[in-house]
């Protein structure tokens, strides 16, 4: 089954589809292997990871397609993936579009930010008209090749303009052809309520620690009426004091051997799915 | 030297240096070959050729500075490049121009369109506020000086054709970049003999001049004259490329197969006609004769094909 459309059918059945976020192929194998049904891919995370740069709408299509298809072809679940803000103008999007379905990514989303775009929690976002973002949305949804592709669409107009605003900017990109509305960064319990309150379509809810949303819990969400629920910095969130920690520790000792339980190379081929080649080569291997 | 400093020295002669434009390495190569002493990349080649797609700022930055690179990789004569708006703000432009830095080409043009850009002879086009593309000159110019100070940046304007724009308003924005720190002012689209010789005389700094689709065509006595520094013609191997390529097809279509081998012992005449040697494989055969053990080169022997030259 095409992941598209296994994610077609996990938005049909009841319960919130948990989707913790990736930056790269290591992660997004982390998070298959810990039982989520779902891959979220950061765009944050991939400039970071792949660049190291700053979410500040640096990272190209090209860049971005091309992480979403490495991400998809080590996992089995279905992956969405961040697509910023297609890239352009209509005709950018439906470039977009075409070649994140050939990266093998189940959806996307795509933001009505103004083009460079920024991170959704931090300041100086602008968007654009709602009618222009509608007519992205409607492109995309238009000209996706596989009619499963699930398309959200994202506004940023909470930070911009109001809530009401941003309200009324889902339910427009609903009409529009999204199959999954995103607002970005709600600043309290109770604008969380009143999104789920007064957007007519399926919701994905955004929990970054730090950023203008309060933390609310996966079954809190589900309760409230949210569909997707990612969580975009998990694993970089996790991995970055980690890889500090142990780059102060390897300056200050000398050597990276420590007392604690040691992850060999094996280990490490364990989890990026040795096994399952080694398989493979024992079947194939010559017979003497 | 670096391809870098080569241009900057083609650009000292004080003549006009004509730079025919490739839109991928073996156009390169061919014009390489002819004896041109540097080449251009078109994005509009770009765009269609890679991608089948047209130039309406629809290729993005990655695809555009890897097929300079695969460009700059097959040719020994400096590269100048389409980098269109630059792909984003300032901010875009410094990544920009530092992932073309890398590439090994010799220099860039950066245009003052609003994103997404569009072929700069197709109607339609946006530019931006001179304030802000100016703020880009700034960074592309702050990139360069960091990593390769004689990396060339050449600043082209749309202003005088695009939408409420002129040519008072164009010749403004070159001399306004080149001011931040351009090299060259290319103003973009100038529609008569009159308007080239405005910009020549009204611009405070060496000319960039795109002779293509709406702009009138000159000899290179005549742009000496003018005091063109640098000419492109960007299209011009990449419409003959269509041609040939459309004639053959057509051909083939028509005759069936046999087409083939009449054209080729047509090409057989043409002094490109050895493909095998126009490809490299000499330069093959020399490198594994220096490099490999000699036993290995048995393998020529006795093997049936083309055989490339001995050193």
């Amino acid at each position: 089954m095409r992941p598209s459309t296994r994610l077609r059918h996990m938005l049909k059945e009841p319960g919130i589809i948990v989707a913790p976020g990736a930056y790269d192929g290591f992660s997004a194998r982390l998070i298959e292997a810990a039982g989520f049904r779902c891959v979220y891919m950061t765009g944050a995370g991939t400039a970071a990871s792949h660049l190291g740069q700053p979410d500040l709408g640096l990272a190209t299509l090209t860049e971005m397609a091309n992480h979403a298809g490495h991400l998809a072809s080590c996992v089995s679940l279905p992956v969405i993936a961040d697509a910023d803000t297609g890239y352009g103008n209509v005709l950018n999007v439906v470039r977009t579009v075409r070649e994140y379905e050939r990266a093998g990514v189940a959806g996307l989303h795509m933001e009505d930010q103004v083009a460079p775009k920024k991170c959704g929690h931090i300041a100086g976002k602008q968007v654009i008209p709602t009618q222009e973002f509608c007519d992205k949305i409607r492109a995309a949804s238009e000209y996706r090749t596989d009619s499963d592709f699930v398309i959200i669409a994202r506004t940023d107009a909470r930070a911009v303009t109001s809530l009401d605003d941003a309200i009324e900017r889902g339910n427009r990109a609903a009409e529009a052809g999204a199959d999954v509305i995103f607002v970005e960064a709600p600043q309290t319990e109770d604008e969380i309520q009143r999104i789920a309150r007064e957007v007519r379509a399926p919701l994905l809810a955004n929990m970054v620690p730090g950023g203008k949303t309060p933390a609310v819990k996966i079954p809190e969400l589900e309760r409230i009426g949210f569909k997707i629920v990612i969580f975009p910095a998990v694993c970089m969130a996790a991995a970055v004091p980690a890889m500090e920690r142990a780059l102060t520790t390897l300056k200050e000792t000398g050597t990276d051997w420590h007392d604690g339980p040691v992850l060999s190379p094996m280990d490490i081929f364990r989890r990026v799915g040795f096994d399952w080649w080694h398989a493979i080569e024992e079947k194939f291997a010559p017979r003497s | 030297m670096r391809a870098t400093s080569k241009l900057r020295e083609l650009l000292g002669t004080g003549k006009t240096l004509f730079v025919p434009g490739c839109y991928n390495a073996l156009s390169a190569k061919i014009l390489e070959t002819v004896g041109f002493p540097a080449v251009y990349m078109t994005g509009y080649g770009t765009s269609v050729s890679l991608l089948g797609l047209p130039d309406a700022g629809l290729a993005t930055m990655t695809e555009m500075h890897l097929n300079a690179r695969y460009i700059a990789n097959a040719v020994s004569v400096p590269v100048i490049a389409d980098s269109d708006n630059g792909y984003g703000n300032a901010i875009g432009v410094i990544r920009t121009v530092r992932e073309y830095i890398q590439t090994g080409v010799a220099g860039i043009h950066l245009e003052d369109q609003a994103i997404p850009k569009r072929c700069g002879h197709v109607a339609g086009r946006r530019v931006i506020p001179i304030e802000e593309a100016v703020g880009k000159y700034r960074a592309a110019d702050a990139v360069r000086r960091e990593l390769d100070p004689d990396f060339v940046l050449i600043a082209r304007t749309d202003a005088r054709g695009a939408h409420g724009g002129s040519l008072d308003d164009a010749i403004r924005r070159a001399n306004a970049y080149l001011e931040a720190g351009a090299d060259l002012a290319f103003v973009e689209g100038p529609t008569s003999v009159d308007e080239v010789r405005r910009i020549c005389k009204e611009v405070q700094g060496p000319i960039f001049y795109n002779q293509t689709g709406i702009s009138p065509r000159f000899t290179l006595d005549e742009m000496n004259e003018l005091g063109i520094a640098v000419t492109i013609l960007p299209g011009a191997t990449f419409r003959a490329t269509i041609q040939a390529v459309y004639d053959l097809a057509k051909e083939l279509r028509e005759r069936g197969p046999v087409a083939e081998a009449d054209f080729n012992e047509r090409f057989k005449a043409h002094p490109l006609g050895n493909v095998h040697t126009f490809a490299g494989f000499d330069q093959v055969r020399e490198w594994e004769e220096e490099y490999l053990p000699a036993e290995e080169m048995d393998k020529y022997t006795d093997s049936v094909g083309h055989q490339p030259a001995k050193s």
